[in-house]
């Protein structure tokens, strides 16, 4: 199929091509609002991860900080009993799940004059039996470390910032201290709850709206607390994470999320566009949910890609839909194009196809017949026309032949003297003529041109050639003849018709010439010796213009092998391209190197071919006759 | 063939310029039919640019003779050019026609 040649394909393409453009830009559109909506939903999201996040500890914390509180008055009232002390520990690390180690850390000299004392209750790592023991020694100064001395400086309960614990549990935690005072208000000691950290990572971990997300808790000065990567924990803050990357953005989040504020905020995380929620916990701490726009693009980019799919299928369905239907709805036209071939072909009668609707189609098609039936129309036209032509043509053929039969053909076959002569028309029948008759040893002969030519002048020269056969049978001067002639042609010519005519009477024993010319060319006398001349004669007017009028003979001797050249003016007249004519000139040229003794029928026919070839081809204006006389 | 025609009174002025041969010999019947039905006591044509006249030629002038002589008027062709004179001679014409 190619696409290209087809209406219907190349229509359908056309059609679908603009709406691809369309559904391509509404698809655009939607895409662009997609993404925005997911973009917004994907704050709202993260927001509420955070939100569940920070519940979800708190409820931690709360829960340590509550069973330390419930444990807290029951201390205070056995201070000195060192077993229910181990006990209180014990119990405290057993029933909370969340708290892996407890200790009641009394201040220095207190507990019963001893420099260290601390009962201390821990989960052991695997076997999560739990140990107790006396944890405050030279070695393990605790008075000095932070979950003791921060909240004993306080005098509040403090969360620590994460560390790792070597007195017992071996592993990094966080610390609930609570101070423990005596009945005066005096800080005894320090009563604590321990959270494994790793533990914490390892739930905050789980925490991600989308796959590349991740969850951090960070404490006071922004160490991390929880972190995806574990090696992270205890060991970098936020700020030394910020300090590697290029966005400064980082390090201003950081700030925020100590000053315990909670936001938004977009940033390069390694290279990765991200934004962060953060919202600080009631102990200080603070959380933040890391989500990449990668993520949320990837969404965005399963919609695109799932609009574009269904697009495509269907402009694929689009296509061949209009296809079908424009081919439907074109059908008649392929069958008028055949119906129009049909008739190109000559079969002017085939049936066009009937249309029912009344749209354009209609109107071709009735184009169509309309268009037939004026070839049909036109056919029988023609066919009376060619007809018509034919018959004109014929008949003109016909009177050529009864005209060329007016010219005698049989030219005197005597020893002394050689006659012939030819008449060549412009059109089918012409005007010029030529006679001759012999009488005893006189030649009588004649040369005319009927003024025009066609049929007009072929009709005037049968008249003139049947008047002047009779009249010049009659035995009479020329002048005489002429004269007769003339009138005879004068009766009835109202269109102003005439002939010039030369005439001669040669008598060939003697040479003696009786001659009249009638406004006739002169005509051309070759002597013996090659010579050629004009013979100039009187000038009289051409007959069939006025009546009675008198016309003169003249008589000469004509020299023994001497030739006479009569013609008409399609000789000396005939013309090139170039309007140039062949001229009394070149006749006279030709006259004076011809060889005196050839035939006349070869003089003419040499004439001739030298007018021919001066014309080139170009057409003939008017009939040319040529005689020669030659007498010898 | 052109040609020009103008008015001096019962004068006609005419001027003829080009060659009047058989293909252009209907068109010049046409342009001297207002001689032909005018009531001109003189006609005056010019021949100096006139190159030539054939056969079919003559016989307009002939006819604009005859009419010209049937009202009593007068035809005068002047300035010819010699070859062309020479055709007037030659058939006769010039017996008929004044050319001066």
């Amino acid at each position: 199929m190619n696409l290209k040649k087809n209406f219907a394909s190349r229509l359908s393409l056309r059609v679908m091509l603009v709406t691809a453009g369309l559904m391509f830009t509404v698809t655009l559109l939607s895409a662009l609002f997609a993404a925005a909506t997911v973009m917004r939903e994907a704050d709202t999201v993260a927001e509420k991860v955070l939100d569940n996040a920070i519940l979800e500890i708190e409820q931690v914390i709360t829960e340590v900080e509550r069973a330390v509180d419930n444990v807290d008055w029951m201390v205070e009232q056995h201070l000195n009993d060192e077993e229910f002390l181990f006990t209180v520990t014990r119990e405290l690390v057993q029933s909370n799940p969340n708290v892996i180690g407890s200790a009641v850390a009394f201040e220095p000299g207190y507990f019963k004059g001893r420099p260290y004392f601390a009962p201390y209750s821990y989960e052991g790592d695997e076997s999560h039996e739990i140990h107790s023991l006396q944890m405050g020694n030279e070695q393990y100064d605790y008075p000095t470390l932070d979950w003791y001395q921060i909240p004993k400086l306080l005098g509040r309960p403090y969360w620590s910032e994460p560390y790792y614990d070597d007195g017992g549990a071996g592993q990094r935690m966080s610390t609930y201290s609570m101070p423990l005072k005596d009945g005066d208000g005096q800080l005894i000691g320090i009563l604590t709850a321990d959270i494994s950290l790793d533990w914490l990572s390892e739930r905050v971990a789980s925490i991600k709206p989308y796959e590349n997300s991740y969850t951090l808790l960070i404490g006071r000065n922004g160490s991390y607390i929880a972190h995806p990567d574990p090696n992270k924990v205890l060991n970098e803050t936020i700020f030394t994470s910020a300090l590697e990357m290029t966005d400064t953005t980082a390090m201003r989040i950081g700030r925020e999320m100590i000053a315990g504020h909670r936001g938004m905020e977009m940033f390069l995380n390694d290279n990765e566009e991200s934004f962060m929620v953060y919202g600080p916990l009631s102990n200080g701490w603070s959380m933040g949910v890391v989500c990449t726009y990668k993520d949320i693009y990837h969404n965005v980019n399963v919609v695109i890609v799932i609009l574009a799919f269904l697009l495509l299928i269907g402009l694929v369905a689009l296509f061949f839909g209009i296809r079908s239907l424009i081919r439907k709805q074109t059908m008649p036209v392929v069958e008028f194009s055949n119906s129009a071939m049909t008739i190109a072909k000559g079969n002017f009668n085939a049936r066009i196809p009937e249309v029912k609707s009344k749209d354009e189609l209609k109107k071709l098609r009735d184009s169509l017949a309309y268009m037939q039936q004026s070839i049909n129309e036109y056919i029988v036209e023609l066919k009376s026309t060619t007809a018509a032509n034919e018959r004109y043509e014929s008949e003109l053929n016909i009177a050529r032949d009864i005209q060329m039969s007016l010219l005698p053909q049989n030219f005197p076959q005597r020893d002394d003297c050689s006659l012939h002569a030819m008449v060549q028309p412009a059109k089918e029948v012409g005007g010029d003529l030529y006679d001759f008759i012999e009488v005893g040893d006189s030649i009588f002969f004649m040369v005319g041109d009927v003024s025009g030519k066609g049929v007009p002048a072929a009709l005037f020269m049968a008249i003139a050639r049947a008047a002047f056969r009779f009249i010049g049978s009659l035995g009479l001067s020329m002048a005489e003849v002429m004269g007769r002639v003339n009138n005879c042609l004068c009766d009835g010519n109202k269109n102003e018709m005439f002939v010039t005519i030369f005439a001669g009477h040669l008598d060939l024993k003697t040479g003696e010439m009786r001659f009249c010319n009638a406004g006739h060319n002169p005509i051309v006398i070759v002597g013996p010796d090659g010579k050629a001349s004009f013979l100039r004669a009187k000038s009289n007017l051409p007959v069939g213009l006025f009546e009675n009028f008198p016309y003169e003979d003249e008589t000469i001797v004509v020299e023994r092998g001497s030739r006479l050249v009569i013609y008409t003016d399609g000789v000396t007249e005939a013309e090139r391209e170039d309007k140039s004519q062949f001229g009394e000139d070149r006749l006279l040229e030709w006259a004076g190197k011809l060889n005196p003794s050839v035939s006349s029928t070869s003089a003419v026919l040499d004439l001739y071919a030298h007018v021919k070839n001066f014309t080139r081809g170009a057409d003939q204006n008017d009939d040319i006759t040529i005689m020669s006389l030659l007498m010898k | 063939m052109n040609v020009t025609i103008n008015e001096d009174g019962a004068k006609a002025l005419v001027k003829l310029e080009g060659r009047l041969d058989t293909t252009n010999a209907d068109q010049f019947m046409k342009d001297i039919t207002p001689l032909m039905n005018g009531a001109h006591e003189e006609i005056d044509v010019d021949c100096t640019d006139m190159e030539y006249t054939s056969s079919q030629g003559l016989r307009m002038f002939l006819m604009l003779q005859k009419n010209v002589s049937a009202r009593g008027a007068k035809l005068v062709l002047r300035n010819m050019k010699p070859h062309v004179k020479e055709v007037f001679d030659i058939t006769g014409f010039s017996h008929i026609i004044t050319i001066v």
